[in-house]
């Protein structure tokens, strides 16, 4: 379990919603670099060595292909470094393909982790009370999931001992997973009659339902709260006012360091540090405790 | 998101605000913070935004379980469909889904099965700014086909036209978003080169939805018929 998975739904989907909400829209280079690398430690915490080493496999090509590729599509800058096709690479398209694919990586490693924390039953809870017919229909979706994977594996071993393998070829495993999807569907239609016929009996409809999740909201978590509104605030205040304005044509701009871009700066990366910060305490109590027993 | 618990009124005044409070305030928004993605930003927005009115007018309908249920199964078939398909890079049966569970449903539960999809089946593949975008069209795609379906059902030369059509249309629109985010204004040469090396996957999106919808599109359809008739949906 990690510390960040203890924190209540509400306040984990503030936190990546403020991280997310300033990676993508704010495309200035300390604040990109801070979604780097705050996503990437988040990440490695999160997913462990082994998982990080494999995943930089598919993140460093994305970053050369995005990075490398930006001249083809933009000729604006002033520094032309050499020419291609009769077209200017300049320095100012290169910089700028860089920070693109930096927002890119950043936004995406920071989706996976949300995609970690944010589980499935998380957002039921938040979204459960105001849309109660659609969360059920959720619900009911998510749980029939595992099911049908299991009952489609039987499906499946039953039509290979009739003899009925499938071959490498891609036609040959397209028909295959077709024949297991058919069975599949008459199988879960009738049964579904079945539960609704069951939910009509047990007086579906008739009262509010009530549910069980077991979260509960802490001073923690209201700290944490506060915490991410506050830096977030501070953050957006800065982009309205303009200090985390910048370009990169037609001459790549200089990078603020008024007190004002400073403070941006500085809140911005108490926020992408913050989840990484909280595992990090959590690790040492553990380790601390776990040395004195 | 913002409502808790309320009553029918207090969900139209929502849908209501919606178009006149929130997306006036969301491009307002992306003018003011965020100068140079506001194209982006507000594209991501409204999109997601233009989700919740199709959901309320959802939750305002009948509570009749049978019609739940049978949503619920399409949403789990279509997911299932798309993690049973993994090795095959996108062939997805989602699309095919939404049309099918339109045809013999109605639209409103075409559109509910293809936003659902989206949803759910992200948590297996992952969420990311796509999730608004793929709700949105899989589930528009299921809206139309319901509008549709008398004609749908009739022809199935039709059925293989709308099916590439809505192959075409996820990588068309996404990539739109795509070029507004990283270049904060549209980018032609970006625009085509995108849709140039998105070819191979729009290709399989296009073949996948003719497949599975003139493999699938009757005896699915033979099998609601006959759950309609034996249970009277």
């Amino acid at each position: 379990m990690k510390a960040f998975s203890n924190v209540h739904p509400a306040v984990c989907m503030t936190y990546f919603l403020s991280v997310l909400l300033v990676s993508m829209f704010v495309p200035h280079p300390v604040l990109q670099a801070e979604v780097l690398f705050g996503g990437a430690l988040f990440c490695a915490l999160l997913g462990g060595r082994r998982a990080s080493f494999r995943d930089l496999g598919f993140y460093v090509p994305l970053f050369l292909m995005v990075a490398v590729t930006n001249p083809l599509f933009s000729h604006n800058g002033v520094t032309p470094l050499f020419f291609l096709n009769g077209n200017p690479v300049t320095l100012e398209a290169i910089l700028c393909g860089i920070s693109i694919a930096v927002t890119v990586i950043g936004v995406l490693l920071w989706c996976k982790c949300y995609s970690f924390i944010m589980t499935s039953d998380k957002f039921l809870y938040l979204f459960g009370k105001p849309i109660p017919k659609l969360s059920l229909v959720l619900s009911m979706a998510l749980r029939f999931i595992p099911v049908y994977i299991r009952q489609s594996r039987r499906v499946s071993r039953a039509q290979k001992a009739m003899g009925l393998y499938s071959g490498k070829s891609i036609v040959d495993r397209v028909k295959n997973r077709m024949r297991v999807l058919t069975a599949m569907i008459s199988w879960s239609l009738e049964n579904a009659m079945e539960t609704s016929a069951s939910m009509k009996a047990r007086g579906y409809g008739g009262k509010k339902r009530t549910s069980f999740f077991p979260f509960r909201f802490r001073t923690s978590d209201g700290v944490l709260l506060a915490g991410t509104i506050v830096l977030l605030a501070v953050t957006l205040a800065g982009a309205a006012a303009g200090v985390t304005d910048f370009n990169f044509y037609p001459r790549v701009g200089v990078i603020g360091n008024s007190s004002a871009a400073v403070a941006v700066y500085a809140a911005f990366g108490a926020l992408c540090l913050l989840p990484s910060a909280l595992e990090v305490k959590e690790a040492v109590t553990w380790n601390y405790f776990v040395s004195r027993i | 998101m913002l409502l808790i618990g309320g009553g029918k009124n207090m969900k139209k005044l929502i849908s209501r605000a919606i178009f006149w409070i929130l997306i006036p305030a969301v491009v307002l928004c992306g003018a003011l913070i965020f100068p140079a993605k506001q194209y982006a930003f507000i594209t991501l927005c409204v999109t997601a935004l233009s989700c919740v009115p199709f959901f309320l007018r959802f939750e305002r309908g009948e509570a009749d379980t049978k019609r739940l249920v049978l949503i619920a199964v399409m949403t789990a078939l279509s997911v299932l469909g798309r993690i049973l398909f993994t090795p095959i890079p996108g062939f997805k049966p989602v699309t095919a889904m939404a049309v099918i569970t339109a045809m013999y449903f109605g639209a409103e539960a075409g559109f509910m099965t293809g936003a659902l999809s989206a949803v759910i089946s992200n948590f297996y593949f992952g969420q990311g700014p796509w999730t608004p975008f793929q709700m949105l069209s899989w589930g528009l795609l299921g809206l139309f086909a319901g509008l549709l379906s008398e004609k749908l059902k009739r022809s199935r030369v039709l059925l293989s036209v709308y099916a590439v059509i809505s192959g075409a249309l996820y990588s068309v629109v996404m990539d739109v978003w795509t070029v507004l985010w990283a270049d904060g204004a549209f980018n032609a040469s970006r625009y085509a080169a995108l849709l140039l090396s998105a070819l191979p996957f729009t290709a399989i999106y296009a073949v996948s939805n003719v497949v599975f919808l003139l493999i699938f599109a009757k005896p699915i359809g033979k099998t609601l018929d006959r759950l309609k008739t034996k249970y009277g949906i």
